[in-house]
């Protein structure tokens, strides 16, 4: 039985006012893309709808000294035209270019796509190689969760129900500048990602210094390829070497049978995509 | 459960109605009158209840009719009443034959705007990515990115 009310909120005080007294029944709204087929498919029927799509002081890009902050309103064609993005995180503008399509990026925002926390998450996989921090407020307080944190499982995520995200940051570095983002879909529009994979290297005299490297759609979660990445630092950095870690991937992810791939064509495809994107990042 | 009220202006009339919680924007827009608007999918797969929301494009079986409140909608046919562009395109998706029956049409123009609106050139693939979440089972495309391709050449000459 559908149960919803609606409440409108116009500024980041009162969202997290009506969080703090709806708790459980929370259920919030920006871009609505998700959670519009959750309505229609009964996924969720008892819910207080907080429509936040309106939070302007949430949609945002800046550049700090160290870091870069996007705010959680922020919408994937924002993404895809902001010129911080494409020089401190490129993996995540290629991500918002190949998201879903054209109409849908107008009202996706990244916070909604990592709260929603769908394995398949197109700008989930690249936050993770970019080592971002999800900083998460409510009436109690602000926290900083790691995004290595921030993934639980399917529709899962760290965040309280109380809890608003209103911050999403990403460290400047070379790895980060340096990233890059592959996805594999069953078409190029409108696809649900089989496999997609983000990765980001820096480089020291030839040597691996730091190598970030992770995966959408092959675990319960985005993974990181903790194997990968321990067997490329401190190492010369040669298309052989990126031939032979890329393989150890299948160490880092454990993919299931569904509509769009087997577990086993998954395995052996993100192995290939790894060894591109390593390439691709490391310019070799 | 209960009703909120809403005011809409939709194709430059304001309408003001009682609409349930998880109302979608798509059929606030039908029982309101507006056909033209398409329920096709209603999960955001097929783009033909495309509208134009405060500026930008959307899918509006995907959007709460209750987050449309204040806000300002228009169709493909009310844009046809006001918008050279939206005109220009309706003209040439006739005189290219864009149009078999006529379901995706209505979302495809507003697709074809955007794509213009935002500097897009004529270009057959950039056309191909900017239609792409707008399907159509009858004309296999061509027809349909011809007229835009059409329209976009016009437009930036």
């Amino acid at each position: 039985m559908k149960n919803f009310s609606f409440v409108n909120v116009e500024n980041k005080a009162d969202a997290l006012e009506v969080l703090h007294r709806e708790k459980e029944k929370s259920c919030l709204v920006a871009g609505a893309t998700n959670v519009m087929p959750f309505i229609r498919y009964e996924k969720i029927n008892d819910k207080t709808l907080i429509n936040i799509r309106n939070l302007q002081e949430l949609r945002f890009i800046r550049e700090e000294e160290d870091k870069i902050e996007i705010g959680p309103l922020t919408t994937i064609y924002d993404l895809e035209n902001s010129e911080i993005i494409e020089k401190y995180a490129p993996a995540l503008r290629e991500a918002a270019q190949d998201f879903a399509d054209p109409t849908t990026r107008n009202s996706a925002t990244i916070g909604g796509n990592i709260a929603n926390a769908s394995p398949a998450a197109d700008t989930a996989t690249p936050l993770l190689a970019l080592n971002a921090v999800v900083v998460a407020e409510s009436k109690s307080g602000v926290r900083k969760i790691p995004i290595q944190e921030f993934f639980l499982g399917v529709n899962k995520t760290a965040l309280q129900c109380d809890e608003l995200i209103t911050v999403i940051e990403v460290p400047k570095n070379a790895a980060n500048s340096n990233s890059c983002f592959i996805k594999l879909g069953l078409r190029n529009a409108m696809a649900i990602s089989v496999v997609s994979v983000a990765a980001g290297v820096e480089l020291a005299e030839g040597k691996v210094a730091h190598a970030n490297v992770a995966l959408g759609s092959v675990a319960p979660t985005p993974v990181r390829a903790k194997t990968v990445e321990a067997a490329l630092v401190g190492k010369e950095f040669t298309p052989g070497l990126v031939e032979e870690t890329a393989k150890l991937v299948t160490e880092d992810i454990s993919p299931i049978d569904d509509v769009r791939a087997s577990g086993e064509y998954r395995k052996t495809v993100a192995a290939v995509l790894v060894k591109r994107a390593l390439k691709k990042s490391g310019k070799i | 459960m209960s009703e909120i009220n809403i005011t809409v202006t939709v194709n430059g009339t304001k309408i003001n109605a009682n609409v349930k919680p998880e109302m979608n924007l798509l059929k606030f827009l039908r029982s309101q009158g507006f056909y033209d608007v398409k329920c096709g999918c209603e999960m955001g797969d097929c783009g033909t209840c495309t509208v134009i929301f405060n500026g930008s494009s959307v899918k509006s079986c995907i959007t709460l009719a209750a987050q449309a409140d204040g806000g300002t909608v228009w169709t493909n046919k009310g844009l046809g009443e006001v918008d050279e562009l939206t005109q220009k395109l309706q003209k040439a998706f006739v005189e290219h034959g864009s149009i078999q029956c006529g379901f995706c049409t209505p979302g495809m123009i507003i697709a074809g705007k955007a794509y213009i609106e935002k500097g897009g050139k004529p270009d057959r693939n950039e056309i191909k990515k900017a239609i792409s979440g707008n399907l159509c089972r009858c004309t296999g495309y061509k027809k349909i990115v011809d007229a835009i391709y059409d329209v976009a050449e016009q437009m930036s000459k």
